[in-house]
């Protein structure tokens, strides 16, 4: 029995050293010993064969699809007055008296039905398809027995992720957390000096790297020469709460939010002994002159770091970016959009907060294979004459969707939870009210 | 070593089921006349639509989005709970909850002609979408548009916005309901009494109107042949 529990400390201590030496210390100084890239490029080749050999198998029955986007109905560009003209037109008495007919029933009915089939909103609320499994039971949705070696590569790979990866992982956050926690409580202990700032964002940073290994991140950065600086604002676009992980392995950010209680809450009182961020109690976030004026003074500080938002406001699944809330927009500081886009192959990272809980979320990422992600650094955006916050947050929106190649939406992500609101149906009843009634408003005036 | 000998029935178990799967939507393809492609396409959003489940409701159709701006969303919705559009003649009334089936029927009204199709085929395939629309309209399910339905339509098209009221949505149905009147019952008394627009007489307004391209929505078909990707299964 004492020998059984002296072999478990043994092996414990030696998990530890391995972990330490081979993870830790490069994290903390910033260099790679090329062990991940190794595990990732076994990863792409296994699931590059992989694809064959499903291609291969179902190669009789048709069942690929086209793109992971694929759309199931083809739409009419028109605008809702041309297509109304033409059906008026092609009636076979002239329109008199009542100028709306039964035939404009055909165009609000037909359109009634395409957003029905599919609409651009619903579907981005659930994960992204991918357009061949990658070995992962969460997104094998047919599974059907193709041969004997896919099926041992597939069982490989759920005892390699559950059994060695994530108890590797799991080590590794816990570690991540708790170094964050001290280190910028100790940091926050030192008076004022220069020393102070560097110190902190080295261990900021650091303890994002470890958390960033704790989930296997493979992330590539492009465009560093726009990287925020200080008194600007970051905007990005939103997934996933390891977006925060993401940006903050390259750079030091103020973050923004929400005061929470328990762990968050701890991790946020000592993120701020080090630094300073900016968070809100519950009831002050009502308050949007509060909100802006907070944001307003911490930018207009030169000395303190850049502000990351999110301006999407909940999660999206990462095909498209909608749309942008104004409010980090009207503050007038410098703003540096950012472009995230994830590879589905390697794991969903998308957050779907009504299905999974964080916790269940968490245990997913690192049950994955990895997380891969481009982020694009775009450059500073002003906003400019005559232009209003908007218009400014809509530019900002199309900028990073185009770099990004997620579809721009015009809708509000705050879908995902309540209705359209009443304004913007009463926008297309008064512009199809006019066209009846405007037109021939002499024939009808009562 | 016991999960190897159960792969075998496992594998069984799954072949049986895909089988299943298979002919349930041969099946509906061929009551409903689309590919069993187009009704995998389908399927899936109807289980995106009812949240994964087997039935959708009123309120899964009502949180599109997209359809919030659409002025006859409440007709097109209940079109889809109404049982005279499973293509069932005789039937009245509305359902509760629609199947996958009762899903497919109702689009089936929006497909597309087949490319070969002669002129009784476009002609049928005619007659049933107004009569879809003739439905839509006919809410008491009598068979005859009255008045007080047609002005019903109207408003729900005009005067929610508030940019028209009341009364002046009411002459625009009264002047359009004048109108059909005069083509259908041209020798009417001044005191008889016009009951209201028959399939017929509807039939009979629309006649002239080129409505095939307008009532059908054009599924893209996913054309398997362009789209390997990676080297060519040998």
């Amino acid at each position: 029995m004492e020998d059984f529990w002296a072999v478990v400390v043994w092996a414990g201590r030696i998990w530890l050293c391995l972990i330490i030496s081979l993870i830790m210390i490069p994290a903390m100084f910033g260099f790679s010993l090329g062990i991940s890239e190794t595990y990732m490029d076994i990863l792409v080749k296994i699931l590059e064969w992989a694809t064959l050999k499903l291609q291969k198998a179902t190669a009789e029955e048709h069942a690929l699809k086209a793109s992971a986007s694929s759309a199931l109905i083809q739409r009419e560009d028109g605008s809702m007055e041309k297509e109304l003209e033409e059906l008026r037109r092609s009636r076979p008495k002239p329109p008199v008296g009542g100028d709306f007919t039964l035939s404009d029933c055909f165009y609000f009915t037909r359109r009634g039905i395409e957003s029905i089939v599919e609409d651009e909103v619903t579907q981005r609320f659930t994960s992204e398809e991918l357009v061949s499994w990658n070995l992962l039971t969460r997104t094998n949705n047919d599974f059907q027995y193709i041969s004997l070696r896919l099926t041992l590569v597939y069982g490989l790979g759920i005892f390699v992720r559950y059994c060695i990866l994530a108890p590797l992982r799991i080590t590794l956050a816990c570690i991540g957390l708790t170094w964050l926690v001290i280190g910028t409580s100790a940091v926050g202990l030192l008076p004022n000096w220069r020393v102070k700032f560097w110190l902190s964002e080295w261990v900021h940073v650091m303890c994002y790297r470890i958390c960033a290994r704790g989930l296997s991140a493979a992330i590539r950065y492009h465009n560093r020469e726009n990287i925020p600086q200080k008194g600007g604002i970051c905007v990005a676009n939103h997934t996933t709460p390891i977006d925060i992980v993401i940006l903050c392995n390259d750079a030091c950010y103020a973050m923004v939010g929400q005061v929470h209680g328990g762990l968050m809450g701890v991790i946020q009182r000592a993120m701020v002994r080090s630094c300073p961020h900016v968070w809100f109690e519950r009831a002050e976030m009502k308050d949007r002159h509060l909100v802006a004026k907070r944001l307003k003074d911490h930018v207009n500080d030169k000395t303190k770091l850049p502000i990351l938002i999110f301006p999407e406001g909940t999660c999206i699944n990462n095909t498209s970016v909608m749309m942008f809330k104004k409010g980090s927009f009207e503050i007038g500081a410098t703003i540096y959009p950012v472009a995230i886009k994830y590879d589905p192959k390697f794991g969903d990272a998308f957050w779907n907060s009504s299905k999974y809980s964080m916790v269940s979320y968490l245990l997913r990422m690192m049950t994955s294979w990895a997380l891969v992600c481009n982020v694009w650094y775009l450059p500073a955006m002003h906003q400019q004459e005559g232009e209003d916050a908007v218009q400014f947050a809509n530019r900002v929106k199309s900028a990073i969707a185009h770099q990004g190649g997620l579809v721009d939406l015009q809708w509000d992500g705050g879908l995902k939870r309540a209705k359209v609101k009443e304004s913007f149906k009463e926008q297309q009843q008064k512009q199809y009210s006019h066209m009846v009634v405007g037109d021939d408003g002499s024939s009808n005036s009562d | 070593m016991g999960s190897w000998q159960a792969r075998p029935e496992q594998q069984q178990q799954q072949q049986q089921q895909q089988e299943q799967e298979r002919w349930h939507y041969e099946e509906l393809a061929h009551k409903s006349g689309f590919s069993t492609e187009q009704i995998k396409n389908l399927h899936k959003r109807f289980r995106q639509l009812s949240g994964n489940k087997e039935t959708i409701s009123r309120a899964n159709l009502d949180s599109i989005p997209a359809l919030a701006n659409n002025p006859l969303k409440k007709q097109i919705i209940d079109a889809f709970f109404d049982k005279r559009n499973q293509w069932q003649d005789d039937e009245v009334g509305s359902l509760e909850e629609i199947g996958l089936e009762h899903f497919l029927m109702v689009m089936s009204h929006f497909r597309p002609p087949a490319h070969k199709s002669g002129e009784e085929e476009r002609q049928a395939a005619r007659r049933q979408k107004l009569r879809f629309l003739f439905n839509m309209h006919d809410t008491d399910g009598d068979g005859i548009i009255t008045l007080a339905e047609y002005r019903k339509v109207v408003e729900e098209l005009l005067s929610k916005s508030g940019a028209i009221g009341h009364q002046t949505a009411k002459a625009i149905a009264d002047a359009a309901m004048l109108e059909v009147a005069s083509i259908n019952a041209p020798h009417m008394a001044p005191d008889d009494f016009y009951e209201g627009i028959t399939f017929e007489h509807f039939q009979q307004i629309l006649k002239g109107l080129e409505m095939e391209s307008r009532m059908h929505i054009r599924f893209l078909d996913v054309d398997t042949t362009t789209m390997r990707c990676g080297k060519a299964p040998s």
